[in-house]
């Protein structure tokens, strides 16, 4: 459905709010397709704020903006789709490592996706995400 | 969310009221501030609701209530929780103060909730950064979104089409749509199982153009019409000359004109088209045009698929 409607109206996507207004509607419906999701999110949330020099923000696309020494980490849309950021070297070392994916929009670039469902897939989102603090820390 | 302090459960509280009465507020003067502005062309309507009334008030609703729950810092999955209630009492509070009748707040409340949610989300994370001129800044900007949203035109003349082929000649189809006998098809719409009143009969005075003609629903509200066209066998145009004010969808919808059209195929069966022709009212068009569109599709269909019945029993 989110992939469905990213590639038909992803370009509604420049109308101000309309992003954060699907993203709501996307934390809505997670509610009764996984009701543990924003919980997860929350954690994750709570995790990286207790790194230094980091932040959240509303990702101008929908969903929370995780920012470390002024850089976007990576952020997470209402339905717990995780993109991040990184070099393309460490991209292809972590997408031999776990089961990560290239982003859902921008395959190319060194954006990753990983889509998170269980209490094993935060911890791992919070692992992936420490990895981008490093690298960007480094 | 038993695990509240009493000043918790104050501050969810202060939210939640606060942004309903700012909401009233701005909602009540914007919807008699731009009904007197647009005078006559308000039509019938008891008020025009602009789409800032679902769109920019629910997200300072959302905003506001946020102001209250930020330093809570409460999980997301209660911030849903308590727009959802928010939603409830606004919707509540349009009951009682603005004559709002239920099915049009069972209409409007998915809107009201996912922009009260998103205002509610989005200003959590702006407070966090402690930000008070971005702050100040965007409550700036919504309060000029709906000033500009009030003083613009608001003009939505909408026409919904519909086809049905009858399996029975133009002659016999024609009286069937000039006037019909009481529809006792079970309802199958689930807006009309739930109590929006659908059409059961059509009456006319006479049969020529100038004529009465009376279109009667479940709940005995009639609708008098004038008929304009009357061409036998081929259209029926009839303009609505008074509907009834009741507090459900009928307030912030004109029903300006119906019309029937009959083809003949020429093989035994005829084409009816049903045309309507509605004013709406309320805003954002987007959203309310498709709930309109579908409840006067489905008018259509209860009676184009009786006249096919009555038609058909005569064959």
């Amino acid at each position: 459905m989110f992939d469905w409607i990213v590639t038909h109206f992803g370009f509604l996507k420049h109308v101000p709010l309309l992003p954060h207004v699907f993203d709501a509607w996307l934390k809505l419906v997670s509610l009764f397709t996984n009701k543990n999701l924003s919980d997860y999110i929350d954690d994750i949330e709570a995790e990286v704020l207790s790194w230094q020099h980091t932040d959240v923000s509303a990702h101008k696309y929908g969903g929370v903006q995780f920012n470390a020494f002024n850089r976007e980490l990576g952020h997470i849309h209402g339905n717990g789709l995780l993109d991040i950021l990184f070099s393309q070297t460490q991209k292809l070392v972590l997408m031999n490592r776990y089961p990560i994916q290239h982003h859902h929009v921008f395959k190319h670039s060194g954006w990753v996706s990983f889509k998170i469902k269980t209490v094993s897939d935060k911890k791992l989102a919070i692992e992936l995400l420490r990895a981008a603090y490093i690298q960007n820390n480094s | 969310m038993s695990s509240y302090t009493r000043n918790a459960y104050t501050r969810i509280l202060l939210g939640i009221l606060v942004a309903n009465l700012v909401a009233i507020i701005l909602v009540g003067a914007s919807k008699y501030l731009v009904t007197y502005l647009e005078g006559n062309h308000a039509g019938n309507s008891s008020g025009v609701f602009i789409f800032s009334s679902f769109i920019v008030v629910p997200l300072l609703m959302g905003a506001i209530s946020a102001w209250y729950w930020h330093p809570l810092q409460l999980k997301t999955l209660a911030y849903i929780g308590w727009s959802a209630v928010s939603t409830l009492v606004a919707s509540a509070a349009s009951f009682i103060f603005l004559k709002e009748g239920a099915i049009c707040l069972i209409i409007v409340s998915p809107l009201i909730l996912c922009f009260t949610l998103t205002g509610a989300l989005l200003a959590r994370t702006v407070y966090r950064r402690k930000n008070n001129t971005l702050n100040s800044s965007l409550a700036g900007l919504a309060l000029l979104v709906l000033l500009a949203d009030t003083f613009s035109s608001h003009e939505n003349v909408r026409l919904v089409s519909d086809t049905l082929i009858v399996n029975a000649p133009i002659e016999t189809v024609w009286p069937h749509v000039v006037e019909y006998k009481p529809i006792t098809l079970e309802e199958t719409y689930w807006l009309f199982q739930v109590g929006m009143p659908s059409p059961v009969q059509s009456t006319v005075d006479g049969y020529e153009a100038g004529a009465g003609r009376k279109c009667i629903f479940s709940n005995g509200y009639v609708f008098d019409e004038k008929m304009i066209v009357y061409k036998p066998n081929e259209e029926l145009t009839f303009d609505i000359l008074s509907q009834p004010h009741d507090p459900e969808i009928m307030g912030h919808i004109d029903i300006l004109r119906g019309q029937f059209i009959l083809k003949d195929n020429g093989n035994g069966t005829t084409t009816v088209i049903g045309n309507s022709w509605y004013k709406l009212y309320v805003f954002p068009g987007w959203y309310f045009n498709l709930w309109s569109e579908s409840i006067t599709r489905n008018v259509h269909l209860r009676v184009m698929e009786h006249i096919k019945i009555l038609s058909e029993k005569n064959v």
